[in-house]
């Protein structure tokens, strides 16, 4: 043990437990200099949290204001624990008091017959019955294991290679939120909207999925009509009219691209901050996006509408294990 | 005991029971059916009464607000996504005649038009993000007093799977409410399990019962926050607090402390009155925050719907390190034999998160490994006194906090007007930069405190200066002058390091080396 | 439950809240009060919701008599607008919609010289600003306007450097209204990457006159006349989606505006008119993205009403709004107030040695 100058208290008395002291002794006496004083204090409190409580009983009768609910019962309750902790702090026994550690440990003896029990009686039942042990065992791995089929299988569909493809097909129509066909006059440059698939714009497939980013880049001279807007070679008829269509999925997460910088000519996530350059096929120059978005071929018809020349060549959204 | 002889007046029953009346009757009577008066001993436990021992306490009355404004939470939310009409009464005129989830208009039906019913809500929400952060702040304290220690790592396992049960549930309650940013939450979520090779794309399937957003995960979402999680929960603060009272509580070095004895106050009713109280304090605190600031406005927001989005969502608090880390990360995807592993999200969100979680639950035993130091602590460090420890925790927070910085890169951009991209390769470098200078640099304040500690209470002798009829200026010391006792302001050696080692535990282990008696090191 | 007037209901609570608070607690009353909105009535709105969220598709002109009034006023008669002509779609340069910001509206008012000065409908109604007489607007465009832009207004100042200032020729009065009315311009800082909005160093009849200066060097092609919102039986509900879908993406959902790709950032909204909401989205200024057929004047009318309504003035009844940061601001307080102010309690529950 520690030695005996060590072993008083701030006020210089001796370290006693519980059952050292007696009513008389300082540790017993409360903290508060003025005991009547503070009683009346907590006393004060208690009430004053009582009319808090009552007034929120009121409140609520009178269907009050929400911030009153929240007042009345925070400043009640915030009395009533300030009492709490007053009458335990100053009217308690201000201690301090002292109670020894019982040991955790068990004896050596103790511990032997344990682990003996263990090996002696357990062990050898078990290993005269080694054959039932290892059934025992084969049938609750057996158990364990087909138990996962209706935890997990049942929970989801199998992917298969939805996650491939979008409903985006040849000769599919772009339409906008309101469910209208896109004309090719619908935007001037430096103009942007979400587009879906005609037909799917209220589903949940086509806006979780499908949805596409239109974005003008160049108006349409008279001598040059259809003119396209190529963003990369190979992709010389992609883009009638000065229109191109990126997927809105972000290949990061999954976020919607929806900003579009008219003047940078960059599509922005809204999540991340991966930037992606509008004119060059959509490549990413920052941020953590891994690639560029797709883009939708488009195609205009006679009464110049736009559609989808193709479905996309890729999958959409973010990367995962099967994506080729 | 019970009493043999059947009493005949009222007053013999009375004395019979014992000299204190009714309650020697009722102690009585309990004990006979469950041997109560056995558990006297924990009526006289005692708490050490130190303030950073109740940041614990914190998160477990932070815990019960959310146990009980969650259950009338539970009377009014529909966990379904099935679509439903606002109607045209609604007291908030932008979502009047909207078709939104069932969850959505649930959420703001019951802040709107139940009483007490946002209150409750924020109260909830507020409760949450005090539940995690006092969390941590403890754990912290645990970790840098060193309280982890042998024989305490099963109870600091514990304290830190409750940690990631907390996140995980505040990150479920959050997406409840199907609204825009919680639901960019969930697209989020379904691109990080995406992510994980081989099996991504099942278990995003399994998860969200097919493809995103599906009509599945709300009300899978709900039976997790509410009760399987809870429910651990539950059983592990109770397996916490059961190993703290049979560990006993530990203490600061301090007079007439101890290895094998606590200082403080006892059980009943001195904490029993201020732990109480602090329980209704939070309650106080908690409900004027719900009161007065406002939290997770989702009718602001409106309903999710998969193309729409707003700039600048973010996750609570507590998983900001994740979304930070998610947005500093360069792209380096690995796309080849005809499959993808999207690692800048791999990394960040999955790999990262299990590595800092892993470190903080094997944190005791890794210790053990450099310090090689396998005796019982029943008192606590001093931060400056265990350097490396305190130098590796301070790199660790301050990782994980520029880390949740960087969560806000467009909101320090916006705020002191420097470029999106500036700020964004700041907080890379700032990522490694940080913790590598954290380290060297407490590992020198501990080194310096506990040089300087020395010198505290050491009073300066006074000098007299004169000035010679030259203009030169000398400087003499002062005469002593009676009363300057400089003995008197001489610090004590104050023993900054007490080991007691049980006689008991340490005697018969065989083969085991056993170091003798009690040290008291001074400095 | 018997109705009762707003100013009982206001005067009751607050009489509940002296009771109950100040008369109680020394403690908190100031803090409360402090912290207490001012104004926790119910969300109204003079926006009256119609059932009709949907634009209306027709393509045939009604001319009402109300819009015929607005021509009168113009000292115009009116007519009703005519089909689009394809070949100035097909340049590109204006819209194949009908009634989303061109003289392809309900109505067109066309002047005794034949010059159409003003269009629209029940929702927008455009139109071109005047300057009596011509020489007030061009003696303002000369002094706050010319250095930078030219003379000519087209991008060309004096010393000769081309391609850094914005050529105005053509570009349509509302997008010099939008820029002079809010502020951006005379720029303070003509070189920097985004101006700031400020307190307009012209006045709204000042910002008209140098617009219609400038229409009159070249009358409007590329953009649309300056736009008057009408939000009576605006549709806010259908704001909020068409804002959601198409602004939070930058202005975020609250509309606090936020840093975007290098210097450049989406402003706050708090502080624009609806007729400069009207105008932003028709011209589409600096990057942000310009809405012409894609959004009908209904459309346009129904988001200005959400963002004049709901996020200028949002519905907090939770308490202080934290700025509409979310859960960053949230989480600094639940730590700082939350944590830190119970960590303070603990300081006095406990013991400190």
């Amino acid at each position: 043990m520690t030695t005996e100058n060590h072993d008083h208290a701030h006020d210089g008395s001796e370290l006693l437990s519980l059952d050292q002291v007696t009513a008389s002794s300082p540790q017993m006496q409360p903290l508060a200099r003025d005991p009547k004083t503070m009683e009346t204090k907590i006393s004060a409190l208690f009430v004053l949290s009582t009319l808090c409580f009552v007034g929120f009983g009121v409140a609520y009768w009178q269907d009050a204001n929400f911030w009153l609910y929240g007042a009345l019962l925070g400043t009640g309750m915030s009395f009533v624990g300030v009492g709490l902790v007053a009458w335990g702090k100053y009217l308690m026994p201000r201690g301090p008091f002292v109670e020894e550690r019982h040991e955790l440990a068990s004896t050596p003896e103790e511990r032997n017959a344990f682990a003996a029990a263990l090996v002696e009686r357990g062990g050898v039942t078990i290993k005269r019955r080694k054959v039932l042990g290892t059934l025992l065992g084969a049938s609750m791995g057996a158990v364990g294991v087909v138990s996962l089929f209706p935890l997990l299988r049942s929970l989801g569909p199998l992917p298969g290679d939805t996650l491939q493809k979008t409903d985006w097909k040849k000769g599919t129509y772009l339409v906008g939120s309101n469910g209208r066909r896109v004309h090719i006059g619908t935007m001037t440059v430096g103009g942007s909207m979400t587009v879906f698939p005609e037909g799917l714009q209220d589903t949940d497939n086509g806006q979780a999925v499908d949805q596409t980013m239109l974005i003008r880049l160049e108006p349409n001279y008279p001598e040059s009509n259809p003119a396209n807007f190529k963003t990369k070679t190979g992709r010389e008829n992609w883009g009638p009219s000065g229109y191109v269509a990126y997927s809105k999925l972000c290949t990061h997460l999954g976020c919607p691209v929806g900003l579009y910088e008219q003047q940078l000519e960059l599509l922005v996530c809204p999540c991340h901050q991966s930037m992606f350059n509008v004119r060059e096929a959509a490549q990413p120059i920052f941020g953590p996006a891994p690639r560029p978005l797709p883009q939708l071929p488009l195609a205009v018809d006679a009464n110049g509408f736009l559609f989808a020349a193709d479905g996309y060549t890729e999958a959409v959204g973010p990367g995962f294990w099967e994506r080729s | 005991m019970s009493t043999t002889t059947t009493p005949r007046t009222k007053r013999q029953a009375k004395e019979a029971a014992g000299p204190y009346g009714n309650v020697s009757r009722a102690v009585n009577e309990l004990d006979d059916r469950l041997g109560v008066a056995k558990a006297r001993t924990f009526l006289d436990k005692i708490f050490p009464d130190h303030w950073s021992f109740m940041l614990g306490e914190i998160a477990l009355y932070s815990f019960v607000i959310l146990l009980l404004t969650g259950v009338f939470l539970t009377l009014y939310f529909v966990p379904s996504q099935s679509s439903v009409r606002i109607p045209m009464d609604f007291p908030y005129a932008p979502l009047r005649g909207q078709r939104v989830s069932e969850a959505f208009y649930s959420t703001v039906n019951m802040s709107f038009n139940v009483r007490c019913g946002l209150l409750m809500r924020q109260m909830h929400h507020w409760a949450c993000d005090i539940f995690v952060g006092s969390i941590v702040v403890h754990m912290a304290r645990v970790y840098f007093t060193g309280a982890f220690r042998k024989p305490r790592e099963t109870n600091w396992l514990i304290g830190s799977t409750l940690l990631i049960l907390a996140i995980t549930n505040g990150f479920l309650g959050y997406s409840l409410p199907d609204d825009l940013v919680s639901g960019t939450g969930l697209r989020i979520a379904d691109s990080i399990m995406l992510s994980v090779p081989l099996v991504g794309s099942y278990l995003s399937f399994f998860v969200f019962g097919g493809n995103f957003p599906g009509t599945a995960v709300i009300p899978r979402f709900f039976v997790l926050h509410v009760l399987l999680i809870p429910g651990i929960i539950i059983g592990l603060v109770s397996a916490h607090l059961f190993l703290l009272v049979r560990q006993k509580h530990t203490q600061f070095p301090g007079k007439g402390r101890t290895e094998k004895n606590v200082v403080g106050t006892p059980m009943f009713p001195v904490f029993i009155a201020k732990t109480q109280g602090f329980l209704f304090i939070t309650l106080g605190v908690t409900a004027l925050l719900g009161a007065f600031a406002e939290i997770n406005p989702i009718w602001q927001f409106g309903p999710y719907d998969a193309a729409k989005i707003s700039y600048a969502v973010q996750p609570d608090w507590y998983m900001g390190f994740l979304d930070g880390l998610l947005r500093i990360f360069p792209p380096i995807e690995f796309a080849s034999f005809g499959h993808t592993i999207p690692l800048e999200v791999f990394i960040p969100a999955v790999v990262f998160p299990g590595i800092v979680f892993n470190i903080a639950m094997a944190w005791p035993w890794i210790e053990r490994k450099f310090t090689k130091d396998n005796e019982m602590h029943n008192l606590l460090d001093r931060p400056r006194d265990v350097p490396h420890r305190t130098a590796f925790g301070v790199a660790f927070f301050s990782l994980l906090a520029i880390l949740f910085i960087a969560s806000s890169t467009d909101v320090l951009a916006n705020f002191f007007h420097v470029s999106l991209n500036t700020v964004l390769w700041a907080m890379r470098i700032l990522t490694i930069l940080v913790p590598i200078v954290t380290y060297p640099v407490t590992y020198f304040l501990c080194i310096e405190m506990q040089e300087g500690g020395r010198l505290i209470g050491k009073r300066k002798t006074a000098n007299i200066v004169h000035r010679t009829t030259e203009g030169e200026y000398i400087a003499e010391p002062a005469a002593v002058r009676p009363g300057d006792g400089h003995h008197e302001l001489d610090a004590l050696p104050v023993p900054s390091f007490i080991e007691g080692i049980d006689e008991e535990l340490e005697a018969p282990h065989e083969g085991e080396l056993v170091e003798p008696g009690v040290r008291a090191v001074t400095r | 439950m018997s109705v009762r007037s707003p100013l009982t209901r206001h005067l009751r609570n607050a009489m509940l809240g002296v009771v109950a608070i100040s008369g109680l607690s020394i403690l908190s009353s100031g803090v409360i009060a402090a912290a207490a909105p001012t104004t926790t009535k119910a969300p109204t709105s003079s926006v009256t919701t119609t059932s009709n969220s949907k634009t209306p598709t027709t393509t045939s002109a009604t001319v009402t008599p109300n819009l015929a009034a607005k021509c009168a006023s113009l000292g115009a008669t009116a007519e009703p607008g005519q089909p689009i002509d394809q070949s100035i779609v097909a340049q590109g340069q204006n819209t194949s919609e009908f009634n989303a910001g061109t003289p392809y509206s309900d109505v067109k008012c066309v002047n005794s010289s034949g010059e159409i000065v003003g269009y629209g409908n029940s929702a927008i109604f455009y139109t071109l600003p005047t300057s009596n007489p011509l020489s007030v607007g061009e003696e303002l465009f000369l002094t706050y306007c010319s250095a930078c832009h030219g003379v000519k207004a087209n991008g060309v100042p004096a010393g000769g450097t081309t391609g850094i200032y914005p050529n105005l020729l053509g570009l349509g009065p509302a997008t010099i209204n939008f820029w002079i009315t809010t502020g951006r311009m005379p720029a303070v800082d003509p070189r920097g990457v985004q101006a700031q909005r400020r307190t307009p160093r012209l006045t709204d009849k000042q910002a008209n006159e140098v617009a219609a200066y400038i229409n009159s060097l070249q009358p409007a092609t590329a953009g649309p006349y300056v736009p008057n919102v009408n939000l009576r039986g605006a549709n806010v509900e259908n704001g909020q989606n068409l804002f959601a879908l198409n602004c939070a993406a930058c202005h975020t959902i609250t509309g606090g505006g936020d840093a975007l790709a290098y210097n450049t950032y989406a402003p706050t909204l708090h502080w624009a008119t609806p007729n400069q909401i009207a105008e932003a989205l028709r011209t589409g200024p600096g990057n942000m993205p310009r809405f012409t057929g894609n959004l009908t004047d209904w459309q346009v009318r129904d988001i200005v009403a959400y963002v004049s309504h709901s996020i200028q003035h949002p519905t907090n009844i939770g308490g202080v709004g934290l700025g509409g940061l979310g859960p960053v601001a949230e989480g600094f307080v639940a730590l700082a107030l939350g944590v830190g102010g119970l960590m303070l309690v603990t300081f006095w529950v406990g013991d400190r040695q």
